[in-house]
């Protein structure tokens, strides 16, 4: 069974009849690949921001899943392309990740908060900063798993699919990203009182 | 303090991701403890601010940006692509070759062996040869059938000091005849490369070609 999530993400490819901008890109049609991107940027640039933990290598994660799409576009089963994207998104962030690692361990916590001026930070503006920055401390399987299923929507049995994992592994790591993201934020919250 | 056994389910619970049965049970421990309470509410409260701030859409000019990217990717001859399997061939053969001329260098030059010489050709002593092994039965058949061993080809064409790979295997009846008429056995000593290995040739010589 499909979530609201994939199923949203699929519809796009079958508002103008069955397929009809995937089979004109496929006929080599630039303008409906640019169309399908469209479709689906918001995915791709979405999940690979949330996982990459920044604007510009999320941007390059989604032009390489993008080219992916369009050299796989013949072999591609249309009624998973959104399952596809997820799946490639994830695959291309951790390729990313292995040439880049990320430099925001768990430990920063006190430094942030150290960092931070009370009086100019607003509370909720911080507060979002800070949910985001608490990501980063997360594996990158738990990262991946979380934000596939609280961001995206995707039920753990979808994730498990896009991720190749069991569902039991899949529970595992979104339960423990969300104590790590607690400890984190309850970390900064003490040392900044 | 909270529950460790229960956090897991606790988180679980948090995001609504857990069966009815363990939903019910997580809830009575809920009631019962403070701790888990809160952390429940904590849990909640985060991942609804989570999910508002990935909700909001990025700037309209972030995905363009990609999408231009891409269309300039696409639009790029193809060359490039299409003929890098040539470019990676055409790398392999050059480092083959390398690797090639490399070993062929550092190989030490193997002497080809050096054969043996012809020394001296001279008629063997006839010395008394011991009865062949057979029974009185064999031999008797022998001696009825006129049965004989054959004598190897004899070393024709040689002189002393001459290769064997230059000896001619033809019959040349200066070399192959006995100095005595009554010794049909020859001996050919052959010198090898080692002076302490020499190679000695017994024939006989077939009556007819005498």
């Amino acid at each position: 069974m499909k979530t609201l999530a994939l199923v949203a993400a699929e519809a796009g490819d079958q508002r103008e009849g069955p397929d009809s901008v995937l089979e004109a890109a496929r006929a080599g049609d630039r303008g409906a690949f640019d169309l399908l991107m469209r479709r689906h940027e918001r995915l791709v640039l979405g999940t690979a921001f949330r996982l990459a933990g920044n604007l510009e290598d999320a941007q390059d994660v989604s032009q390489e899943v993008f080219l992916r799409l369009y050299r796989n576009l013949a072999k591609l089963d249309t009624g998973n392309l959104a399952a596809w994207l997820y799946r490639v998104t994830v695959n291309v962030c951790h390729d990313a990740r292995r040439r880049r690692p990320a430099t925001v361990p768990v430990d920063d916590a006190p430094e942030l908060a150290a960092a931070g001026d009370p009086q100019q930070s607003a509370g909720e503006a911080e507060r979002r900063a800070l949910l985001l920055r608490s990501l980063r401390t997360l594996s990158e399987r738990e990262r991946a798993a979380l934000v596939l299923h609280d961001l995206e929507g995707l039920s753990t049995a979808e994730v498990a699919g896009v991720l190749g994992s069991s569902v039991a592994t899949v529970r595992s790591q979104v339960s423990k990203a969300r104590l790590k993201m607690r400890d984190f934020v309850e970390r900064y919250s003490r040392r900044r009182l | 303090m909270t529950c460790a056994m229960w956090e897991e389910r606790v988180a679980l619970f948090a995001g609504g991701d857990l069966g009815t049965a363990e939903a019910t049970a997580v809830e009575r421990h809920l009631s019962q403890c403070v701790a888990c309470r809160a952390l429940a509410a904590e849990l909640r409260l985060e991942l609804d601010g989570l999910r508002q701030v990935h909700a909001e859409p990025l700037a309209a000019e972030h995905y363009a940006v990609v999408r231009g990217r891409v269309l300039a990717e696409l639009a790029k001859p193809q060359r490039g692509r299409a003929a890098w399997p040539l470019a990676w061939a055409a790398a392999l053969a050059v480092a083959a070759a390398a690797v090639w001329v490399v070993v062929m260098m550092k190989l030490p030059a193997i002497p080809a062996p050096e054969l043996p010489r012809v020394v001296s050709i001279a008629p063997m002593v006839e010395r008394p040869v011991p009865r062949e092994p057979g029974s009185k039965r064999s031999l008797k058949r022998r001696e009825r059938t006129g049965w004989q061993a054959k004598a190897p080809a004899p070393l024709a064409g040689g002189k002393v000091g001459q290769t064997l790979s230059s000896v001619n295997l033809q019959v040349n009846p200066v070399v192959s005849r006995p100095a005595a008429e009554d010794s049909p056995v020859r001996m050919v000593q052959l010198a090898t490369a080692d002076p302490n290995v020499v190679i000695y040739w017994l024939f006989e010589e077939k009556g007819e070609e005498r």
